[in-house]
């Protein structure tokens, strides 16, 4: 079977500056997949791509048909939902209407209320605050009104750029907990941009090092997890 | 006492008009961070547009919803002829083309109907009436209740409904909102349908009093930009404040500071620019731009 997401020798950069030298990445219909490396590797550059963020050549495939020269919006609609670096919330607007943007593509009323009801279960927290403006949540909340908001999307794949940055441990487990639950009740499949590779791994299938714009190791989580070499070398721990 | 009250409101109904064009002005600064110094120009030439269906025997209220539309349909093409091809070029770029822009509009008008003031009608009498012991005209009555219907309707467009919010968070955050499937693009056209539309109930209210010619809108751009100041050029609410402030303080002013009169009354308009911008850069509702290094 076609993976859902298909990256083919894709190389991208801003400027003159190339940032990707021909990576290679593929991602399976309701899988999950992180994206690991040091800072400056091009992770979050290879989320941008896919979103139409930076200029690329080589090809991406979403279900089978090629994103290129698609924009932004179209290719969201196709069901792609980017929660990017720095979670891009909407500060100016509040809670309720950062969730009304998530789903306001959607014409399916009653599924809409009914994913409201579960992102509410999921992020207590983001029902009391519905009135409140988006600025005067916490980074936490911040990243589970990202989560939320992608999930109100309805997508068949999420794009979440490094969730656990700059969040207390206990936050990071609870987001990442809610994570697999998505990817587990609603089959969308992730790619995961992480600093925290134990995390991770541990949540996804399978995993990709990226090394100064290049795959350096792919495989398995499991394996990379267990490979002592991998593990000294390219994921510090 | 009475005929401080007559002064307040008709002040408050010649800011019905500046609050409309400074609305209009703040919904552009808002998408793309820059005011259109064509606004008055574009609402001068809609007024002309329904200066020529009155004329030709449409009823008013016919030709006025009707302007509004052509408005809208004419400032979504402006922004896709003209701005869009530079909307990424540098500010001052772009003030040069909507100067240039105010300019084009202008000798068209004079161009197309040359440049005699003519009489534009108003459906309101100007004959006076009793309300609570204070004579009003009919006429400011009319425009404080067409402006103020215009700009309720703004609000709940902006506010209660889905386009409205994808219109403000295009304009506030372009880049996030196209992650979210957002067409920016399109939302910031449709923003200048909508200011030019706005801008067109302030030509079309200030008609009746200044006389209908290319020039019409000259003054009253000039107090929008106050009001926009004033309210905080980012604030659809402070426009609109600003503009019933500056117009009952330049009213006010014109009636009782005796070497004002009816001359300095944009003087007093150039005044509160200068000390707000002095004063509170941020207007009285704008957000303070925070800007991280």
């Amino acid at each position: 079977m076609a993976a859902l997401l298909e990256m083919e020798s894709v190389h991208a950069g801003y400027g003159p500056r190339s940032v990707l030298h021909g990576i290679s990445i593929n991602v399976a219909q309701g899988g999950i997949v992180s994206l690991l490396g040091a800072n400056g590797a091009g992770k979050t550059t290879t989320l941008r791509a896919i979103t139409a963020g930076v200029r690329w050549s080589g090809d991406i495939r979403f279900s089978g048909r090629s994103l290129r020269r698609m924009r932004t919006e179209d290719i969201v609609r196709a069901g792609i939902a980017h929660v990017p670096e720095g979670r891009g919330i909407l500060t100016e607007l509040t809670v309720d209407e950062n969730l009304k943007l998530g789903a306001h593509l959607r014409s399916d009323s009653a599924e809409v209320r009914r994913d409201y009801d579960r992102v509410f279960e999921y992020f207590p927290v983001l029902k009391e605050r519905r009135k409140l403006s988006a600025s005067t949540l916490s980074g936490g909340e911040q990243q589970m009104l990202a989560v939320a908001r992608a999930l109100l999307m309805r997508p068949r794949l999420m794009l979440l750029d490094e969730p656990s940055l700059g969040l207390a441990p206990i936050v990071v487990r609870s987001i990442f907990e809610i994570i697999r639950t998505i990817n587990q009740a609603d089959h969308v499949a992730i790619l995961l941009v992480e600093q925290n590779a134990r995390l991770a791994l541990d949540i996804s299938s399978d995993a990709y090092v990226l090394e100064v714009g290049s795959v350096a190791v792919s495989g398995a989580s499991a394996d990379l997890k267990g490979n002592d070499s991998v593990r000294r070398s390219y994921l510090g721990y | 006492m009475q005929e401080f009250m007559q002064q307040v409101v008709s002040g408050i109904a010649i800011g019905g008009i500046f609050a409309s064009l400074a609305l209009a002005l703040v919904l552009i600064y808002n998408a793309m961070g820059l005011v259109n110094f064509a606004q008055g120009e574009m609402a001068m030439m809609a007024t002309f547009i329904a200066f020529t269906l009155i004329d030709r025997g449409v009823s008013y209220w016919i030709a006025f919803p009707a302007t509004l539309l052509i408005a809208f349909a004419g400032g979504v093409a402006i922004q896709r002829v003209v701005i869009r091809p530079v909307e990424r070029a540098p500010v001052l770029t772009l003030v040069i083309v909507t100067l240039g822009l105010a300019a084009l509009v202008n000798g068209m008008a004079g161009f197309i109907y040359g440049y005699l003031p003519r009489a534009f009608p108003s459906p309101f009498p100007v004959v006076t009436v009793n309300v609570l012991g204070v004579f009003v005209s009919y006429r400011d009555l009319g425009v404080i209740a067409v402006s103020g219907v215009v700009l309720l309707a703004i609000y709940l467009l902006l506010q209660r409904t889905t386009i409205g919010l994808t219109m403000r968070a295009a304009a506030h955050h372009p880049e996030a909102s196209r992650l979210l499937g957002v067409n920016v693009s399109w939302m910031l056209a449709l923003g200048w349908g909508l200011a030019s539309a706005v801008g067109a109930v302030s030509g079309i209210m200030a008609a009746p009093i200044l006389f209908l010619e290319p020039n019409m809108m000259q003054t009253v751009i000039i107090y929008a930009f106050a009001a926009a100041v004033l309210g905080g050029v980012d604030s659809p609410l402070g426009a609109v404040i600003g503009g019933l402030i500056v117009g009952v303080t330049v009213n006010l002013a014109g009636a009782y500071i005796p070497f004002v009169g009816g001359d300095l009354q944009l003087a007093v308009a150039l005044a509160i620019i200068i000390t707000v911008l002095v004063l509170k850069p941020n207007g009285l509702f704008g957000r303070p731009s925070v800007r991280r290094v």
